[in-house]
């Protein structure tokens, strides 16, 4: 992911929080990056509750590990792949099926043409898109929020999800098409 | 090329993965065929909008609770602990922090007992000290700094009194159990320094107490 890569040089808050055990370096840390840290755990498990905790897990496994942070990859990206596994080992704790490895029965939304509506979809708004986004199933969620919100490759999420590109393309592919239809029943229930 | 077969890799399309060919027959399709046109162009603004997102902030309770954590790994001092409980409060999350709010003044009027009780236990008073009086006339508590101190709690004391009629029941609930338990404390600090009026430990103890007491009443007085 090629995207937010800062160098550890640049890092406010970095150097001290390394330098040291001192807790305002680590907050200054926290102030630059817990917005991102808790976005990306909001949209992948869609719950308030749960992104907090794991927002929170997610700074205290930073302040563990942060000494075998030794700058090969920028920051930012060794962050955001922390926030996502301790999201995933999340999900596997608690249980949740994933449609990754799973058959679960969700075909993708094919458009009839005899029914489909010729007017473009209404201009999304950014509450009816989050609120879409929490409605996917888990591992469609997973898989869009690390590509269209986040950015990440499809090897790459194959790498952290162990799965195939192939899988991972698809499984954008369904969320995309799921997204499109709750976000046209939400405009056409207003 | 039919609608199943281009709605099926309609996100390669867009995503630009497709082979050229493919590609080709794509777009010939979507020349001729307005539903998927419809889908593409849904599936674009669901992606321009998914990637413009706003970031999202977490309450304010998210990072006491962190820096508790982080510290409770470390060796910790009542003063840590009471900038965690100072920090909550400044959170304004009261649902969530009355209990621990509560605490972190229980546990400030818990050490002074015990520390005196410790005290009272290791050195019997010295017949000098059977006056009576609080002698506060030593380097570690001079009479001036507590009268500033006094003073500055009475200052404190009006505006919270000011503020207090807008506030919920369960911040004046917090308020008047962690005040309880400060002054708590540091009734037992004038006690024992009523007994043993020159013990440094016993006016440490009671800097500290007014100390909090002026922080408490310094962060009940922004709200």
């Amino acid at each position: 992911m090629a995207t937010n890569a800062i160098s550890i040089k640049s890092d406010a808050g970095l150097s001290a929080a390394l330098a040291g055990d001192s807790m305002s370096g680590f907050e200054e840390l926290y102030r630059k990056h817990y917005r991102r840290v808790y976005s990306i755990c909001l949209r992948m498990t869609g719950n308030v509750a749960e992104a907090e905790d794991l927002t929170q897990e997610v700074f205290i496994q930073l302040s563990r590990k942060i000494d075998s942070f030794r700058g090969e990859a920028a920051f930012t990206t060794w962050l955001h792949r922390l926030t996502v596994n301790q999201v995933l080992m999340h999900f596997r704790k608690r249980s949740v099926k994933s449609e990754l490895t799973t058959d679960d029965g969700e075909m993708p939304d094919s458009i009839d043409p005899d029914t489909i509506n010729p007017e473009a979809m209404p201009i999304i708004d950014r509450i009816a898109l989050e609120n879409a986004i929490a409605q996917l199933p888990p591992g469609y969620r997973t898989v869009f929020v690390l590509h269209d919100v986040e950015g990440y490759e499809h090897e790459e999420i194959a790498k952290i999800l162990s799965c195939s590109s192939g899988t991972s393309k698809s499984q954008l592919h369904k969320a995309r098409l799921k997204l499109r239809r709750l976000l046209k029943q939400r405009a056409e229930a207003a | 090329m039919v609608c199943n077969q281009c709605q099926e890799i309609i996100s390669d399309y867009i995503d630009g993965s497709l082979e050229l060919g493919e590609q080709v027959r794509v777009e010939r399709h979507l020349a001729d065929c307005e539903p998927c046109r419809a889908v593409r162009d849904d599936l674009l603004q669901i992606i321009h909008f998914s990637q413009k997102l706003p970031l999202q902030s977490p309450s304010g309770a998210v990072w006491a609770r962190i820096q508790s954590s982080i510290e409770a790994e470390r060796p910790a001092g009542l003063r840590f602990r009471f900038k965690v409980w100072i920090a909550r409060l400044r959170d304004r999350h009261f649902d969530m922090s009355i209990p621990q709010l509560a605490a972190g003044a229980l546990a400030l009027a818990i050490l002074v007992s015990v520390s005196l009780l410790a005290l009272r236990r290791g050195d019997p008073p010295s017949a000098d000290m059977a006056d009576g009086q609080a002698g506060l006339s030593t380097n570690l508590l001079s009479s001036t700094d507590l009268q500033q101190m006094e003073q500055r709690i009475n200052e404190l004391k009006e505006t919270v009194d000011q503020n207090k009629v807008a506030w919920t029941p369960e911040l004046r609930v917090t308020f008047d159990r962690s005040l309880l338990y400060v002054d708590q404390s540091l009734i037992e600090c004038r006690r024992e320094l009523g007994n043993n009026p020159a013990d440094p430990i016993s006016q440490e103890l009671m800097l500290n107490a007014y100390r909090e007491k002026m922080r408490v009443l310094e962060e009940f007085a922004r709200f």
